[in-house]
């Protein structure tokens, strides 16, 4: 069975070393039988349809460059709309996910205009850079997800955010982060989140095999799993 | 001069020779001063030739190459030598280079800039010229991004500067668009160049000016090269000073800068290549005549540290030192791996991200193109550190046969099993934080 994965801006918002995430879940994918295909979309392509994807991912990038993207996928945001309602696993890492919001309003004072999909906005400057490790709360199921933020503003709209930030190491001045609607992740983490934090690649394997009809395979990634409780253990170990 | 002034400098004094006496660091005394006169460093008076360099990579060695044929051809010269390079460091150094009435007794100030801190330091002066040398993907857990970096090194640039840029690189080189008298240093067509982008990452692809794509004629590496925008025109510009050529016969390395200057090198690696020729460019700009130049920077012994040879019971092997958080350090550290056609292994140990913090981000590892090191010549592969199973995910998505992986999670072990089972040449790659964790273990051979 085909699984299509829309790798959107692969090389346009590709800071972080976030093509690991898309890596992770191919290799997760094919140990559950599926064969997978990547189909890349960028800033110079005319077109860039959310139809037959199964799922949807875009990483970190300049700040100038994710402004761009703003602009340019606003084109297209009739078909990731449509796809998100309809349950379409996506994950949206560093600040691709403040596209997804309402506005941002960039160190110069422009306001970039967002998809409006979610009731956010971003406010950035350019004298630091907001980086540190965090640990991150899930309100919903109560895990705990780690990683590193590397991002120039903050969200506002704290009401509609996912994850309470319990632990910082670092300068990352806000409490709450990111943003989830139907099967769509929005996470300030940035790199390969989906390493250190199995669950989560777990859970989008999941929906996929579920979308899928598949049964779902119990396999175990103990590397994963061990990276993920050793920086859990060393984060919030750890003296601030 | 203002009394403030005068009791910054005197306490700074002090406290740098005690400090000294105590063998702490360099950054103290001048925190004290500025506590004292925020503005201390405008009102220091500083020699008419002031040189600063910056850059992500090669800082330190391309200032030490300027102050030695600086010195070479009878200037004297004060910079900071301890590397101490942010606005406190730079503080204590020129005030220990100056008289008690702030006056600096050197004929030249040689700076190498931190690339974030560059900006505090020039609000008080200007130096006269600023190298800029390579921004790359570099320790981002601190620096953010490349263009950050730009936009911030932007501020440390005035008009009443001369800049002197990397040519090849098109972040460093799109400074000195419509900038009259900027000068330029970079490399001809070598024959180590591709005609495809070799990496992970391209951080060359779009124009840093007007984000339409870019070509490029050939790549030096990663996104140094020949490059052309395809709509706005930015190019790469015509050189002042030109990399000609990089020769190796007889286990005698050296290069050649402007088709005539040939100059004796320790190792030819690309980016060691580029100091060189940033050191030659801005010494000849400072009035060095070219061959006076090229001749101190033959004399020159670079004591990089970057390689070190070792055996480990039957072991025979070769540290490269790379940096952590960047990948194409590591990038040219593979580079000299693959290159070596002996059979050989390689072990790749990450154990301290850094000495100064910590942090658990490894993000950097998927930036590097461990997929060279899927090779038929590569024995085993051995990874060893606390992040040992972020290195192992990593190289399971390589593409490289799980069977020559071992995973330990600390040096020792690796170590041991090295000795117990390599019959291979082993190369180890790491950083300045993790070496000694190594080093302590085998026995060293020698070090260049």
């Amino acid at each position: 069975m085909n699984v299509n994965i829309l790798y959107l801006y692969p090389d346009f918002m590709s800071l972080y070393g976030d093509n690991g995430n898309i890596r992770i879940l191919e290799r997760r994918l094919k140990d559950q039988g599926f064969d997978v295909e990547i189909i890349k979309r960028t800033i110079t392509d005319d077109v860039i349809s959310f139809d037959g994807m199964d799922f949807v991912y875009m990483g970190s990038g300049f700040e100038s460059n994710r402004n761009l993207v703003a602009a340019h996928l606003a084109n297209f945001k009739d078909g990731l709309v449509r796809a998100i309602d309809d349950g379409v696993p996506m994950l949206f890492t560093g600040n691709s996910y403040d596209i997804l919001g309402d506005r941002i309003e960039t160190a110069d004072k422009t306001v970039i205009k967002g998809l409006g999909i979610f009731d956010f906005s971003f406010i950035e400057q350019i004298e630091k850079r907001y980086t540190g490790d965090v640990v991150l709360e899930d309100w919903e199921n109560h895990e705990l997800y780690v990683g590193f933020v590397n991002r120039a503003g903050v969200p506002h709209g704290k009401d509609g955010l996912a994850f309470e930030i319990t632990k910082v190491i670092g300068n990352v001045p806000f409490e709450k982060d990111g943003v989830r609607k139907n099967n769509l992740l929005g996470i300030s983490l940035i790199g390969p989140l989906l390493l250190k934090n199995p669950k989560i690649a777990e859970s989008f394997v999941r929906i996929i095999c579920g979308r899928k009809g598949a049964e779902y395979k119990e396999i175990s990634y103990p590397n994963s799993e061990k990276s993920h409780d050793k920086t859990k253990k060393a984060l919030l170990n750890a003296e601030v | 001069m203002k009394i403030r002034a005068f009791t910054a400098i005197l306490v700074c004094k002090v406290i740098r020779g005690l400090a000294k006496l105590l063998g702490r660091g360099s950054s103290l005394p001048g925190k004290y001063a500025l506590k004292i006169c925020p503005d201390i460093l405008s009102e220091l008076k500083l020699p008419e030739l002031s040189i600063a360099v910056t850059g992500s990579n090669g800082k330190t060695s391309t200032v030490e190459m300027i102050a030695h044929v600086l010195k070479s051809n009878g200037l004297k010269v004060a910079y900071n030598k301890e590397g101490s390079n942010q606005i406190e460091g730079v503080t204590t150094f020129l005030i220990g280079a100056s008289t008690m009435g702030g006056k600096v007794k050197s004929d030249v100030v040689l700076l190498e800039a931190d690339e974030r801190y560059a900006r505090r330091v020039f609000a008080y002066f200007h130096p006269k010229y600023f190298v800029i040398n390579n921004l790359y993907r570099d320790q981002m857990t601190r620096n953010g991004h490349p263009e950050w970096i730009r936009t911030i090194i932007g501020h440390a640039v005035y008009d009443d500067m001369t800049l002197i840029l990397n040519a090849d690189d098109p972040l460093v080189a799109s400074f000195g668009k419509d900038r009259e008298g900027t000068v330029y240093f970079g490399a001809d067509n070598l024959p180590s160049d591709t005609t495809v982008h070799e990496g992970i990452y391209n951080d060359g692809r779009y124009c840093p000016i007007c984000k339409q794509p870019m070509e490029y004629e050939y790549y030096h590496y990663n996104h140094i090269g020949k490059f052309k925008c395809t709509s706005c025109g930015f190019e790469r510009h015509d050189t002042d000073h030109t990399l000609t050529g990089i020769g190796e016969s007889d286990g005698h390395a050296s290069i050649t800068i402007d088709g005539t200057y040939e100059i004796p090198v320790f190792f030819t690696g690309i980016y060691h290549c580029y100091n060189i020729l940033a050191a030659f460019t801005a010494a000849t700009v400072a009035g060095i005549a070219p061959e006076k130049a090229a001749e101190s920077l033959g004399g020159y012994i670079l004591k990089s540290g970057r390689i070190s040879d070792f055996t480990l019971g039957k072991v025979e092997g070769r540290l490269l030192l790379s940096k952590h958080e960047n990948s194409v350090s590591y990038d040219r550290s593979i580079d000299v791996v693959v290159k070596d056609k002996r059979k050989k292994s390689v072990m790749i140990i990450v154990d301290a991200i850094s000495r100064k913090y910590y942090t658990s981000d490894s993000s950097w590892l998927w930036d590097i193109n461990f997929e060279k090191l899927n090779d038929e010549g590569i024995d085993r592969i051995i990874l060893a550190g606390q992040y040992c199973e972020d290195l192992a995910v990593r190289f399971d998505l390589a593409g490289v046969d799980s069977r020559k992986v071992q995973v330990f999670d600390t040096v020792q072990k690796a170590a041991d099993y090295c000795r117990d089972n390599l019959d291979s040449f082993l190369y180890v790659i790491t950083c300045f934080s993790d070496k000694e964790k190594i080093l302590s273990i085998v026995t060293r051979r020698e070090l260049a």
